[in-house]
C-alpha cells in the first residue's frame, strides 16, 4: 500500500522533474545480463549480474529463483555479503545437485525488465579462493640452491573429507624484465621444489588450484625470493646458456676425440651428474669401468651437481640441467585430476621422447648420456612453452608400432620408458651390485600419484632428463680404459636419433631366453659391437638382463634392468627394449 | 606375464592381492574420468543441442542422494558405495541406448557423441567391476544396489538424449563425489590420498 502511494506520488512529481527542453526520454530499465554464479567450497554461492541502463531513473534489482521440481518462487535472501549487484546464498539455502532456476529482475519507475533466466547447479560452479600461506625458501642440495615452495589449501575448501578435491599449480619467474612465467602443475601436493636457479636471481612465485570439476581460482599473492650468489671460484654453472655448455664441454683436459667414426656407434649420451657423482667418465673410480649413474639417496629432485666439484662433468650436466625444474619429493607432476592410470602414463616421460620435449629452437641442446635409457622415469615435464604439444610430439616420436600381446590395451601408446625404479647399468664386465627400490609400489594403480615419494632413496630418481640446455654429445670410441669419450656434436643434429638405446638403432630385442635366474637375455640385432666391447669381454652376445629381482652380474657386457613388474613380451618374441611398463587401464 | 586386474597384480607367476586403499583410489580415478568425459560431451555439443543444466526427472531421481555436505559427509561407507554401484548400474542400458541413437543429431555432434559414449562405457564397465570387489569386501549394506529401471529400450530423439546427457552428467558427478569422499575415508594412513 505504501509503495503504491509512494509509486503514484513519483509519476505525479515527475513531469516536475523533466526537463522541458533537453528531450531526455525515460524508459524501462535495460535488462540485467551476464549472470554468473561461483561457489567457492561447494557449501554457498553467490551470483553477480550486470545492470543494464537504468532508463534514467532510479532502478532496483532483484533476483528471483526456483528450485529444480518446484514452482515455488523464492527471492534472493542475502543482496549484501557478496557486494553490489549480487546475491549471496548461505549453506541454509544452498543445495547440491539441484537445479536453480534463477532470474534478475530490473525495476524502475516505469516497469519491470527481467533477464534471461539461467540454470545452474553449485556442483558445476566450484571456483575456490587461492591457496594460502604461500611459503618459498631457498634450501640447499650438496651446494646447488633450489626453491622449496609449499602453500595450504584455501580456508574454506573442505579437502580433509573428501568434499574438495583441487590440484594445484604454481608459476614461477625471474624478476626481471621480459622474463616469462613458468608454469608447473603441482597435482594433489602442496609443496614442490624448482631448481636450475640463477645464482643471484630474485623470483616470484605465485599458485593457484582448482577443484576436480571446476574452474581456477585467481593467483596467490606473490612470493618473492633471492637466490643467494654462487660462492665458488669454479665455473657455476647456473644460467646455462648454450655457449657457456659448449665451453664447457670443450675444455681442455677433456680426452681428445679422434677421426676413427665409421667404426664407432654414434651413441648419444646424456652426462648426468647426481650428487654423488658417479659418472666416472674421467676417474675410473672404483667401478671397474661401469658407467653408472646413481643418484644419491637424497637427491630425488632433477639434474644437479656440485657447485664445489671439481669434475667438469659434473660442470657441464649442471648446466644441462638448466631448466629442469621439475621433479620433487612427492613428484607428482602429472596430477591432473581427471586423469586415469593411462593418461598419467601417457604423460611421464617417455625416454625416446625426451628430446622433442625440448623447444627446438637453437638454444636447447642435449648432452645425453649413453645409453639414454638411464635418464627417463620422471613424470614429464611440459615445456613451459607448449606442454600439449609436446605431448603430442611425444607421441609421434616414440614408438608406437611395438608389439604387444593381442590383449594390451596400452598397444595404441607410446611405449613408455620406466619409471625411476629401473634404471641402467652399463657394465663393462662384472658389475658391482647395485641399489634397488621396492618395484612393487611402482604399480599401484594410482600412478598419477607421489612417484617420487616412494623412492626410497636408493634408486636414482632423479636422472632427468633435462628439457633445455642439453646437447648431444657422441660417443667417439672407448679409449683402452674402457671409458666413453664424447665428443659434442652440432646442434642441428636431428633428435630422433636420440631416441637409440644402447647401440639399438632398432630399439626392439628378440627375446633369447630366459636363463636360470630369472634373467630374461635379450638378442641384439643390430650389432654394433664395438662400443660394447669393454673390458676385453669377448662374448659375442649382447645380452640385456631384465632381472626380476635382482640384477645378476654377467660376464657379457650387459646392460641390467632392474625389474619392472609389468613387462610386456610381445608374441613374436620380441620385447621393446626400451619399454619398461605397459600399463593397462 | 603381465596381469592386472582389480583385486590382483600378478608379474610373471608372482601374485598378490591390491589393498583397498589401492581399490578405492583406482575406483576414484575411474569415476573421475567418466564425469569429465561426461562434462566434456556437455561443452563439445554446446549449449544449443542441449540446456545442459535444466534438468529434470531423470529415471535415477527416485534414489536420494544428499543434497549438501552435512548430509553427505553424515553417509556411511556402506552406503555410499551402494549408492555409487545404483547410479552405475543404472546406467548401463542408457549408454547402450544413447549409443544406437546418436544418428538423430547433426552429424557434426554425432561422431563425438558415438566415441566419447563408448570410452563412458568401457570407463563405467571397469568402474563396476572395481566397485563390485570393493563392495564384497565391505559387508552387506554396500551389496544393496537400487535398481533403477531405464524404460526407453528403442531409439530417442534428440531432446530426450539432451536430458539424458544432463543426466548423467550428474549421476557420474554423484559418483565420482562419493568415492571421494569414501577414498579420504579410508585414507587414513595415506593422507596424500586426500
Amino acid at each position: 500500500m505504501m509503495t503504491k502511494v509512494g509509486e503514484v506520488l513519483l509519476l505525479l512529481l515527475l513531469p516536475a522533474f523533466v526537463p522541458h527542453t533537453d528531450g531526455t526520454r525515460y524508459s524501462l530499465p535495460g535488462k540485467p545480463t551476464e549472470i554468473k554464479c561461483r561457489s567457492p567450497e561447494k557449501e554457498t554461492f553467490t551470483c553477480w549480474w550486470k545492470p543494464g541502463s537504468d532508463g534514467g531513473l532510479p532502478t532496483t534489482y532483484a533476483l528471483y529463483y526456483r528450485k529444480e521440481g518446484s514452482d515455488v518462487v523464492h527471492e534472493c535472501p542475502d543482496y549484501h555479503t557478496a557486494g553490489k549487484n549480487s546475491c549471496f546464498f548461505n549453506k541454509n539455502d544452498t543445495v547440491i545437485w539441484v537445479s536453480y532456476n534463477i532470474t534478475v529482475v530490473a525495476t524502475n519507475a516505469l516497469g519491470k525488465t527481467y533477464s534471461d533466466p539461467v540454470d545452474i547447479d553449485v556442483v558445476y560452479i566450484v571456483k575456490p579462493h587461492p591457496p594460502e600461506k604461500l611459503e618459498v625458501t631457498v634450501m640447499k642440495d650438496q651446494g646447488w640452491p633450489f626453491l622449496r615452495v609449499s602453500w595450504e589449501p584455501p580456508r574454506k575448501a573442505d579437502t580433509r573429507s573428501g568434499w574438495i578435491t583441487l590440484i594445484y599449480e604454481l608459476r614461477v619467474k625471474l624478476e626481471e624484465e621480459e622474463s616469462e612465467w613458468e608454469n608447473h602443475v603441482a597435482g594433489q601436493q602442496k609443496m614442490f621444489n624448482i631448481f636450475s636457479l640463477r645464482s643471484g636471481g630474485t623470483y616470484l612465485i605465485q599458485v593457484r588450484c582448482k577443484p576436480d570439476h571446476g574452474f581456477w581460482s585467481e593467483w596467490s599473492s606473490t612470493s618473492y625470493v633471492k637466490v643467494p650468489e654462487c660462492k665458488t671460484s669454479k665455473k657455476c654453472l647456473f644460467s646455462g646458456k648454450s655457449d657457456e655448455v659448449f665451453s664447457a664441454l670443450v675444455v681442455s683436459d677433456f680426452p681428445p676425440t679422434t677421426s676413427n667414426y665409421e667404426d664407432l656407434l654414434v651413441e648419444y649420451l646424456e652426462v648426468y651428474v647426481p650428487e654423488q657423482q658417479e659418472l666416472m667418465v674421467d676417474e675410473g673410480k672404483d667401478h671397474d669401468g661401469c658407467l653408472k649413474s646413481i643418484g644419491s639417496a637424497s637427491d630425488s629432485d632433477s639434474g644437479r651437481g656440485s657447485c664445489d666439484s671439481d669434475n667438469l662433468l659434473m660442470d657441464k650436466s649442471g648446466a644441462a640441467k638448466e631448466e629442469q625444474q621439475q621433479q620433487n619429493q612427492e613428484g607428482d607432476q602429472i596430477g591432473t585430476e581427471t586423469q586415469g592410470p593411462k593418461e598419467a602414463w601417457e604423460k611421464e616421460t617417455m625416454l625416446c621422447a625426451n628430446e622433442d620435449v625440448v623447444s627446438p629452437d637453437a638454444s636447447s641442446k642435449k648432452v645425453k648420456t649413453w645409453p639414454s635409457v638411464f635418464s627417463p622415469v620422471t613424470p614429464y615435464s611440459p615445456s613451459p612453452l607448449d606442454p600439449h604439444n609436446s605431448l603430442e610430439m611425444h607421441k609421434q616420436n616414440c614408438l608406437s608400432d611395438t608389439q604387444f600381446p593381442p590383449g594390451s590395451p596400452s598397444s595404441d601408446h607410446c611405449i613408455k620408458k620406466a619409471l625411476q625404479s629401473s634404471y641402467w647399468e652399463v657394465c663393462f664386465n662384472n658389475n658391482q651390485p647395485y641399489p634397488q627400490t621396492d618395484v612393487h609400489q611402482q604399480l599401484q594403480a594410482h600412478s598419477d600419484r607421489n612417484i617420487s615419494a616412494i623412492n626410497d632413496g636408493n634408486v636414482p630418481s632423479n636422472l632427468l632428463l633435462p628439457t633445455r640446455m642439453t646437447e648431444y654429445v657422441e660417443v667417439q670410441r672407448l679409449n683402452e680404459e674402457n671409458k666413453v669419450l664424447l665428443h659434442p656434436i652440432p646442434s642441428g643434429h636431428s633428435r630422433e636419433k636420440a631416441c637409440s638405446w644402447v647401440g639399438h638403432r632398432d630399439n626392439y630385442s628378440k627375446v633369447k631366453g630366459v636363463n636360470s635366474d630369472n634373467v630374461l637375455l635379450l638378442q641384439r640385432d643390430v650389432v654394433e659391437e664395438e662400443s660394447m666391447e669393454m673390458a676385453g669381454a669377448a662374448e659375442s652376445c649382447y645380452t640385456s638382463s631384465i632381472a626380476i629381482n635382482t640384477p645378476k652380474p654377467t660376464t657379457c657386457s650387459h646392460i641390467a634392468l632392474p625389474v619392472q613388474e609389468e613387462r610386456v613380451l610381445a608374441v613374436s618374441g620380441y620385447v621393446d627394449t626400451a619399454t619398461m611398463f605397459s600399463l593397462d587401464t | 606375464f603381465l596381469f592386472h586386474k582389480w583385486n590382483l597384480l600378478c608379474v610373471v607367476t608372482m601374485c598378490r592381492a591390491v589393498p583397498i586403499n589401492d581399490l578405492i583410489y583406482r575406483a576414484s580415478q575411474q569415476s573421475d574420468k567418466l564425469h569429465a568425459l561426461s562434462t566434456m560431451l556437455t561443452q563439445e555439443l554446446g549449449s544449443e543441442v542441449f540446456p545442459i543444466d535444466r534438468v529434470h526427472a531423470c529415471h535415477t531421481s527416485s534414489l536420494q542422494t544428499p543434497t549438501d555436505k552435512e548430509q553427505a559427509l553424515q553417509v556411511s561407507e556402506s552406503d555410499l558405495l551402494s549408492l555409487a554401484r545404483s547410479l552405475l548400474q543404472a546406467w548401463s542400458d542408457p549408454l547402450v541406448v544413447l549409443s544406437s541413437s546418436t544418428n538423430v543429431l547433426p552429424y557434426s555432434a554425432q561422431s563425438t557423441l558415438s566415441k566419447t559414449i563408448q570410452k563412458m562405457q568401457e570407463h563405467s564397465k571397469d568402474l563396476k567391476d572395481g566397485l563390485d570387489i570393493l563392495s564384497s569386501k565391505m559387508g552387506p549394506a554396500a551389496q544393496t544396489i537400487t535398481s533403477l529401471p531405464f524404460i526407453e529400450t528403442n531409439e530417442i530423439g534428440q531432446d530426450k538424449i539432451t536430458k539424458l546427457l544432463s543426466c548423467f552428467r550428474r549421476d557420474s558427478h554423484k559418483i565420482d563425489s562419493f568415492l571421494k569422499v569414501l577414498r579420504c575415508r579410508a585414507a587414513n594412513m595415506q593422507p596424500q590420498m586426500c
